[in-house]
C-alpha cells in the first residue's frame, strides 16, 4: 500500500504537472499562433475602456447574473473559493506575507471553503440532470465535475479528519517538507504524511487532483486562460 | 462519404480555424445560459435550436479531427465523424440560425455562434449541399463585377427611367442630375440594392441635402456572406471597394441592407474612404440642418426594428432614433435595450431563400411578432431589406396590423423645404 501511496504522491504528481504545464503551454502557443480574425467581432453599443469592461465580463460574469441569477451565485461562490484554495495550497509550500495581509491560520478556511466548493459543484452537477442542460451536456462535463467534486471533497475533509487526532498529525510542516521536496526535485514523503490515519484521504485527494490536472489542457477548463481574450473580442 | 471528400472538407474546416474561431471552439462550457437567447428556440423550444447545441454540432467534428481529446478519448466530448449524416445536421443548424448574434449577449465568454456556423456553411459548399439559389445569386454578383462594360448600358437606361420619380419627391435645379452615376471625385458613393425602392428615396434625400454623390453600379447585397463563402464574399465586396477607389470618393454609403453594411464596414479593411449606413448619413444631414422633416407626415404610433447586422453587430443604434424623433411624436421602443432586440427571423440568407423557408421563418419568429404587437404601433420602420421582407411576411401571417416601412422612404416622404 505504501508503494501505491508513493506512486500517487510522487511520480504521478510529476507526470500530472508535466502534462498540465506542457499541455497548456503547447495549446496556448498553438491558439496564439493561429492568425487573428480579419475583422472585429464586437457587439455594440461599445463601452470604453474596452479592456476594463472585458475584465468586468470575465470576473463578474454580468451576463450570467442577468440571465440566470441562481447559477451566477454558485459560479461566483465556486470561483472565489477556488482562488482561496489555490492560495491555501501555495501557502502549503511556505509563508507569503502578501497572503497574510488578512491574518489566518494555514490551511486557509479550515475545510469550510472546500465545503462551499463541494456544494457548488453538486449544484453544477445536478442542474445538468435537468432539461435542456441534460441534452446540452457531454460526458466531459460530468467527468470534470465529478473529478473536481471528489478532489475537493477528500481535500477539504482532511481538516475534519485531523480533528480526530486533535490536529496532532499531518500538520503544515509535514506538507511543507513533502511539497518542497517535490519542488526541489528531491522527492521525500515524510512518514507523517505516508502513515497517518487519514493518509488515504490525502492520497485520494492527490490522485483525483492529478487526473484533473492531466485533463486540464484537453478540456473546456482552458476557459481559465481564454475567457479574458474572448471577452475582449466581444468588447472590441 | 469517401475519404477524399472528407479530407477536402477537413481542409476547408482547417482554413476557418483562426485564433478567434479556435477560442470559440475550445471554450464552451455548455452552461446553457444562451438557452433563452435564440428567437428560434423561444418560438419553438427544441434543444436543437439552442445556440450552444448548434455550435456543438460543429464542435464535435472539431474535437474529432483537430483536438487531442477527440483522438485520445473520443467519447468524452462525443466527438463525431464527418459524414453525410453530419452534413445534414450541419445544414439544419446553419440554416436555422439567422446569424443575429443575440446569443453573444448571453454567453459568459461571448462565443460567436454565427462565426461557428460559418464553418458549417463552408462545409456545405464544399460538399455541394448548400442552398443552390444563394450560390447562384453570389455567382451572378461576381459575374456582374466582371462584365461591367456589357451591362452598363442597360443599367444606365434603367436608372434614367427612375429619375422622374426622384424629382417627384424632391425638385432639383435645372441642369442637375437626379441620379448621378460614375461621377469621379464625388464625395459620396451610394450603394443601393437592385430595386427602385432602394434608389428613389435615397436619391431624393441626397439631392435635398445638396450632397455631391454618385450611385454605384453594383448592388450592395452580399450573397457570398449569406452562403458563407469567404472567397465570394471578398470578391463581391471588392467590386465596390474598387469602384470607390476609381471614383476617388470620400465615403461609401450602404443602403438599407444589414449584411452589406456590416461586410463593407468591418471587412473592407483600411481604405481611403469611410463606410457608413444610409441611416447614419440621414441622421448627419438632420444634425447639420441640411434636410428638414415634417413631423406631421405620418399618423399613428411608430416603432423601429433594429436590424441585427446594423445595430447589435454594426453599432448603428442612436441614429435611427434621432431620425424617428424628428418624424413622429409617438415613437415606441421595441426592446428596452437594443442589444436584446429579437431578430426578425429572416437573416442569414433565409429571406433570400423565399418560399422554401417561409413556414420556418413564420414559426421561428413568433417572439418577434409578439414583440411588435406589444408596442401597439401602426407603423413599423426598419432599415434593412431582409428585415423588411420578413416583417412584411410576419405582418400578414400574424395579422399585426402594421405598415412596414423603410426608414429612408419615411425620410424622403417627410422632406420639407427650409
Amino acid at each position: 500500500m505504501a508503494t501505491l501511496y508513493y506512486l500517487i504522491l510522487v511520480p504521478m504528481v510529476y507526470i500530472a504537472f508535466a502534462v498540465f504545464l506542457l499541455g497548456t503551454a503547447i495549446k496556448l502557443v498553438k491558439l496564439y499562433k493561429a492568425p487573428k480574425h480579419p475583422s472585429t467581432l464586437q457587439i455594440f453599443p461599445e463601452q470604453n475602456p474596452k479592456w476594463l469592461w472585458a475584465l468586468y465580463d470575465t470576473f463578474l460574469l454580468p451576463t450570467v447574473r442577468k440571465h440566470n441569477p441562481l447559477l451566477w451565485v454558485f459560479l461566483m461562490i465556486f470561483h472565489i473559493c477556488l482562488v482561496l484554495l489555490i492560495i491555501g495550497h501555495i501557502e502549503l509550500f511556505r509563508d507569503f506575507s502578501i497572503f497574510q495581509a488578512v491574518p489566518h491560520t494555514i490551511f486557509l478556511g479550515k475545510g469550510l471553503v472546500g465545503l462551499f466548493l463541494s456544494v457548488s459543484l453538486l449544484f453544477f452537477l445536478f442542474r445538468r440532470f435537468v432539461s435542456p442542460n441534460r441534452e446540452l451536456s457531454v460526458p466531459e462535463d460530468y467527468y470534470l465535475l465529478i473529478l473536481l467534486f471528489l478532489t475537493v471533497l477528500f481535500g477539504s475533509q482532511m481538516d475534519w479528519a485531523r480533528a480526530w487526532y486533535k490536529y496532532g498529525e499531518m500538520g503544515v510542516e509535514d506538507y511543507r517538507e513533502y511539497l518542497m521536496s517535490l519542488l526541489y526535485l528531491k522527492p521525500d514523503v515524510p512518514a507523517n504524511v505516508l502513515f497517518a490515519g487519514h493518509s488515504f484521504m490525502l492520497v485520494v485527494h492527490v490522485f483525483f487532483a492529478n487526473l484533473f490536472l492531466m485533463s486540464f489542457p484537453f478540456s473546456k477548463i482552458m476557459h481559465s486562460f481564454l475567457a479574458l481574450p474572448m471577452n475582449k473580442l466581444r468588447r472590441g | 462519404m469517401d475519404e477524399k471528400t472528407r479530407n477536402e472538407l477537413l481542409q476547408l474546416f482547417q482554413g476557418k480555424l483562426n485564433r478567434a474561431m479556435r477560442f470559440y471552439l475550445e471554450t464552451c462550457s455548455r452552461c446553457g445560459v444562451c438557452t433563452k437567447a435564440c428567437h428560434v428556440h423561444e418560438s419553438m423550444p427544441h434543444v436543437k435550436y439552442i445556440a450552444a447545441y448548434r455550435a456543438e454540432i460543429v464542435r464535435r467534428i472539431y474535437k474529432k479531427y483537430f483536438r487531442s481529446q477527440g483522438k485520445l478519448w473520443s467519447s468524452l466530448g462525443q466527438s463525431k465523424e464527418l459524414s453525410e449524416m453530419a452534413l445534414e445536421e450541419l445544414y439544419e443548424a446553419a440554416y436555422s440560425c439567422t446569424g443575429c448574434r443575440r446569443c453573444m449577449v448571453y454567453c459568459p465568454f461571448g462565443i460567436d455562434t454565427q462565426m461557428i456556423m460559418s464553418i458549417a456553411k463552408l462545409l456545405l459548399i464544399g460538399a455541394s449541399t448548400e442552398p443552390e439559389i444563394l450560390s447562384m445569386l453570389a455567382d451572378m454578383s461576381i459575374e456582374k463585377g466582371r462584365s461591367i462594360d456589357v451591362l452598363k448600358e442597360g443599367f444606365l437606361t434603367g436608372i434614367k427611367n427612375l429619375e422622374a420619380e426622384v424629382v417627384k419627391k424632391w425638385k432639383i435645379e435645372a441642369g442637375e442630375t437626379a441620379i448621378p452615376i460614375d461621377v469621379k471625385g464625388a464625395k459620396l458613393l451610394y450603394v443601393a440594392l437592385a430595386g427602385a425602392h432602394s434608389i428613389i428615396p435615397a436619391a431624393a434625400v441626397f439631392n435635398a441635402a445638396g450632397e455631391n454623390w454618385t450611385l454605384s453600379f453594383f448592388e450592395a447585397v452580399n450573397f457570398g456572406a449569406f452562403v458563407g463563402d469567404p472567397t465570394r464574399t471578398r470578391l463581391i465586396l471588392d467590386r465596390i471597394v474598387n469602384e470607390a477607389k476609381i471614383l476617388e470618393v470620400k465615403e461609401v454609403c450602404i443602403c438599407e441592407c444589414g449584411t452589406a453594411f456590416r461586410v463593407m464596414k468591418q471587412m473592407a479593411g483600411k481604405q481611403p474612404f469611410e463606410v457608413s449606413s444610409v441611416t447614419e448619413v440621414h441622421a448627419r444631414y438632420l444634425r447639420e440642418g441640411r434636410i428638414k422633416l415634417d413631423k406631421s407626415k405620418f399618423e399613428g404610433a411608430v416603432t423601429y426594428h433594429d436590424p441585427c447586422q446594423i445595430a447589435r453587430n454594426g453599432g448603428v443604434m442612436d441614429e435611427p432614433r434621432y431620425i424617428l424623433d424628428r418624424l413622429t411624436e409617438d415613437y415606441r421602443e421595441m426592446a428596452p435595450d437594443p442589444r436584446y432586440n429579437w431578430c426578425c427571423g429572416g437573416g442569414g440568407g433565409l429571406v433570400a431563400l423565399g418560399e422554401e423557408t417561409l413556414d420556418f421563418r413564420m414559426k421561428s419568429a413568433k417572439v418577434k411578432a409578439d414583440q411588435i404587437k406589444s408596442t401597439r404601433a401602426t407603423i413599423l420602420a426598419t432599415a434593412c431589406e431582409n428585415c423588411h421582407t420578413q416583417l412584411d411576411n410576419l405582418n400578414e401571417h400574424y395579422n399585426l396590423g402594421v405598415e412596414v416601412k423603410f426608414l429612408t422612404s419615411m425620410v424622403a416622404d417627410a422632406l420639407v423645404r427650409h
